[in-house]
């Protein structure tokens, strides 16, 4: 080429249609996004985090918990089970039925097949969508993160890295805030072979005065604090905490359907 | 140096080798500090896996904060100045002029480190933004905007004042990062920190910004240069023009659009696209590696653990690395990489491996020229070569290797998580080591510089004390 | 233009470096053209054609759509959860731990988790009064038939709801077997107690 006119040219239509179609697309097309419903409700979601929450977004930005931690979820797949919920008339047809076909892990076509033949034995059926990944079997989530999840976060922690585990369903999966404390405090003492640095610069260790406080940290012996001292969290404690607490993705939604449950929880 | 015959031409270069001298000793100096403080930042982030106790109560060296900085450091501290100034003498050498003003890169390689070190202090006191790879606040990122900017200016007024007008290859690659990088790092910043964007579309920008800057701006700088030196050192043309031509535009049309990693939360037509550019960047990377291996090849260069090694190396861990990014968007491989240490591994390569080494084979051929007298440390090139080979292998190998096994643990759910991680600890004890022997060979990279500027500026004392005193002597005569 | 330097360190070569001219093999530019079109392919069956709602890994509007839990599971479990908290929840509880006093626990109650309804549907449609032992304590109190106002499909759902929330493990109410039950009990409900329950089938 000559010229470096012809250079600055073929960089600006390079750059600039990557530029128009990740930054000026996804601008237009998610950045305006809204609250939306859950699925077959009319709760809004996202509903905005509590105040100490918010904050708690802004330690877990500035001690880096993003390096180690991510906080999406991702769904390998869909399928469906068909679930029976009346026997009707014809017990003996329907229980052959149950019994040879199979009812789990089916694809949607495969669903309306075996709960036509079921229905046609008089039984009644109900089809129920199931997120499958390996992030939903061990309980990190219900169903994949999407854009409407991090609707009010400020800057998103989404991680890339999984030294830990994920944190996006950790508010409904370990929801004991002193557990949490703890955790951050000594995270070997509650969860073995983690590799995980102690926080011990967001807690103090002070002088206990009239009586114990009811917010200190209830260690085991090896970690306690010499006699008369007790270990307290930060108000910076106590905002992860109550971020981390927040965090949930547990409800369907219509990017995301899955048939809810009652969540059980699982580590 | 014994000289002999001085050619006019060899005078005329030898002047415009030292119109580079101060602002490339500004920019390298700089970054031969910062690489040392960035290895050593990225050797203490290691050690917390091993040591987590050791760092618990001081939050200036919590992981989350050292490691982000250490990265930065290398690549705003180290890489980018290191590119500025190998790009200014390039473009000095192929317009066969003086640079042009050269004030303005001397003192916008102060207003760069200066950023730098704010930004690096500002992640360690935890006013870092929250964004990989941006992660310093806003008065070193506005520091380093502007600094890049005057140097633009400088490089383009010195590509303005070329005598033959036909373009070569290095050229476009140069001319295209010149224009590249403020144009993604002032997007990211005013999208992300000045005026953040919501929710997240942060997040893709956010990808956007860093597959730009990692892969695709550092691949513009180090194979541009890359382009130069190696048919120099092997005495041999660029294969070819139009090829290299072919590379540059199929370079910056599709490894632009990589970025945005599969199953991230986002609609599927994103990761969709990133899959169908990355796996069209086999095209560029092919054209790149026909080229150099044409050109390379057959050539008779004795010099052993010199330049030409390095940029041997260099280069081939560019194909690696770009391989390594190319597989990590296939959908199946993906399922297994993706948030496990595969990503930092081809990270890491692209950095270290790459671009790092094809600096300092660069540095090593230009910066004797550039000051006029040799290295003072000759054996330290090669030494440093070694330590470079070894520590990258040993960091990326089991970086990524410890990845591939994470990855496999984690999609089986059987296995718990706490033990995935725990087997993943003798992979990190590797890269640890593999991060000692880069600090090493970094410490002999600044050794060279500084020495180097050392004498540079004793000589130079030297001289001024000696005009000084020449006048005195003659008084002193005739009296 | 190749002047060697005598010096001590490598042979330097001096001059710039130039390029040869040879046009650009035609397997690249093939390879390009293939993987593009490939790419296009790969685009139309994963891209969901820019749409904003479909994710990964559905891979178009239709099929996310076809996934929707359009029967009654997902419907009825939310309805119930919102009856719940408006009819039930102000004395049992949103968490179904009942209040000391006021109502028993719901959660772990064994006349939730019972495998037939007659006993559970009996409740809200006609009421208690007198003492009625849940997990072990005795309550002594009296409830107003609360779902003797709800719709058949309202009541079901609620019940479904209380039957698989909170650790119980029951199994879903139809808005059959409540017309069923209120059929039974005709237009004039009396309130039980805990011994009449037990006489019931469950």
């Amino acid at each position: 080429m000559k010229g470096g006119a012809l250079v600055f040219l073929a960089t600006f239509i390079a750059l600039g249609s990557s530029w128009c179609g990740f930054v000026l697309a996804p601008e237009l097309q998610l950045g305006t996004a809204k609250q939306t419903t859950v699925l077959n409700s009319s709760d809004a979601y996202p509903v905005q985090r509590t105040g100490d929450a918010t904050l708690g977004l802004q330690v877990y930005r500035a001690s880096g918990c993003a390096a180690c931690h991510t906080e999406q979820v991702q769904q390998d797949g869909v399928a469906c089970d068909v679930v029976l919920t009346g026997a009707g008339k014809n017990l003996a047809a329907v229980s052959n039925l149950v019994s040879t076909l199979k009812l789990n892990g089916l694809t949607k076509d495969e669903a309306d097949v075996a709960s036509q033949k079921i229905s046609v034995a008089g039984g009644k059926v109900e089809t129920h969508i199931v997120a499958t990944g390996a992030d939903i079997s061990r309980g990190w989530g219900l169903r994949c993160s999407v854009t409407e999840d991090f609707l009010y976060d400020y800057p998103m922690p989404l991680g890339s890295l999984r030294v830990g585990p994920d944190l996006a369903n950790v508010g409904a999966r370990l929801p004991d805030a002193n557990w949490q404390l703890l955790h951050l405090y000594a995270p070997q003492s509650v969860a073995k072979g983690s590799m995980m640095p102690p926080f011990r610069y967001l807690f103090e260790t002070r002088k206990i005065g009239n009586a114990s406080s009811p917010d200190a940290l209830q260690l085991p012996k090896e970690l306690a604090p010499p006699a008369g001292y007790e270990v307290m969290p930060t108000d910076e404690a106590k905002e992860l905490v109550a971020y981390l607490l927040s965090l949930r993705i547990d409800v369907p939604l219509y990017d995301a359907p899955f048939t809810p449950r009652a969540f059980t929880s699982k580590k | 140096m014994i000289v002999n015959e001085i050619s006019p031409d060899q005078l005329s270069t030898g002047k415009i080798d030292a119109s580079c001298r101060v602002p490339l000793l500004a920019l390298f100096g700089g970054a031969a500090l910062w690489l040392v403080v960035g290895l050593l930042l990225a050797l203490i982030a290691s050690l917390n896996f091993h040591m987590p106790e050791k760092f618990a109560n001081c939050p200036l060296l919590t992981y989350g904060r050292v490691q982000p900085a250490a990265n930065d450091a290398i690549i705003y501290g180290f890489a980018i100045p290191a590119a500025l100034g190998v790009l200014l003498w390039i473009f000095a050498r192929l317009s066969q002029t003086e640079l042009v003003l050269p004030l303005v890169p001397i003192v916008a390689a102060n207003i760069w480190h200066l950023g730098v070190f704010v930004g690096i202090v500002g992640i360690l006191i935890g006013d870092s933004t929250g964004y990989a790879w941006l992660e310093f606040p806003r008065g070193g990122s506005v520091l380093l905007f502007a600094a890049f900017l005057l140097i633009a200016i400088s490089a383009v007024a010195t590509f303005g004042q070329r005598k033959e007008r036909e373009l070569y290859p290095s050229h476009w690659f140069l001319l295209a990062a010149l224009l590249w990088f403020p144009w993604i790092y002032s997007t990211a910043n005013l999208f992300l920190v000045a005026w953040p964007v919501r929710g997240v579309a942060q997040a893709v920008i956010s990808w956007w910004f860093v597959d730009n800057l990692i892969f695709v701006w550092l691949a513009l700088v180090g194979i541009g240069t890359a382009f130069y030196f190696l048919p120099k050192l092997a005495g041999r043309p660029l294969q070819s023009h139009y090829f290299a031509l072919f590379a540059f535009w199929t370079l910056i049309l599709f490894s632009t659009w990589c970025g945005i990693p599969q199953g991230a939360p986002v609609p599927a037509w994103l990761p969709a696209l990133s899959s169908v550019a990355s796996a069209l960047t086999i095209v560029p990377l092919i054209a790149i590696a026909v080229i150099l291996v044409k050109t390379v090849c057959g050539a008779n260069v004795s010099c052993k653990g010199g330049p030409f090694c390095y940029l041997k190396f260099g280069t081939t861990a560019f194909i690696l690395s770009g391989l390594m990014l190319i597989a990590s968007a296939c959908p199946q491989i993906s399922c297994v990489t993706e948030f496990t240490w595969f990503g930092p591994a081809q990270t890491q390569l692209q950095i270290l491996g790459f671009f790092a080494i094809v600096m300092f084979g660069a540095i090593y051929e230009l910066l004797p020229r550039v000051m006029g007298f040799e290295l003072p440390f000759p054996k330290f090139v090669r030494l440093q070569h070694w330590l470079f080979m070894l520590g990258t292998v040993l960091l990326v190998a089991s970086l990524a290797i410890g990845g591939i096994e994470q990855g496999l643990k984690l999609q089986n759910v059987g296995i718990a998580f706490l033990d995935v991680t725990q087997a993943t600890l003798p992979f990190l004890r590797a890269s640890t080591l593999g991060l000692l022997f880069l600090l090493l060979g970094s410490l002999l990279f600044a050794a060279n510089i500084f020495v180097m500027t050392f004498k540079w500026k004793l000589a130079l004392f030297k001289s001024v004390i000696a005009a000084v005193k020449a006048p005195l002597e003659t008084a002193e005569v005739k009296s | 233009m190749n002047e060697e330097s005598k010096s001590n360190s490598c042979q330097r070569p001096e001059g710039e470096p130039a390029a040869t001219r040879s046009t650009v093999p035609m397997w690249i530019v093939s390879l390009t053209l293939v993987l593009l079109y490939l790419g296009a392919v790969y685009f139309d069956h994963h891209g969901g054609w820019f749409n904003a709602q479909v994710y990964a890994p559905y891979s178009s509007a239709e099929e996310l759509d076809a996934y929707q839990p359009k029967s009654g599971a997902a419907a009825m479990m939310s309805r119930g959860k919102q009856v719940y908290e408006q009819v039930c929840g102000l004395c049992h509880g949103n968490d179904g731990l009942g209040k000391p006093g006021q109502a028993p626990p719901l959660a772990g109650s064994e006349w939730v988790n019972a495998k037939g309804i007659q006993r559970l549907a009996h409740i809200p449609l006609s009421g208690l009064n007198g003492s009625l032992q849940v997990e072990g304590k005795d309550w002594n109190m009296s409830m107003a038939p609360m779902g003797a106002a709800l719709s058949d499909a309202d009541l079901a759902a609620v019940l479904s709801y209380i039957r698989s929330s909170w650790g119980n493990k029951g199994d879903a109410v139809t808005a059959d077997q409540i017309k069923a039950v209120r059929a039974s009990i005709g237009s004039h409900p009396v309130p039980m107690g805990g011994e009449q329950m037990m006489k019931m089938p469950e």
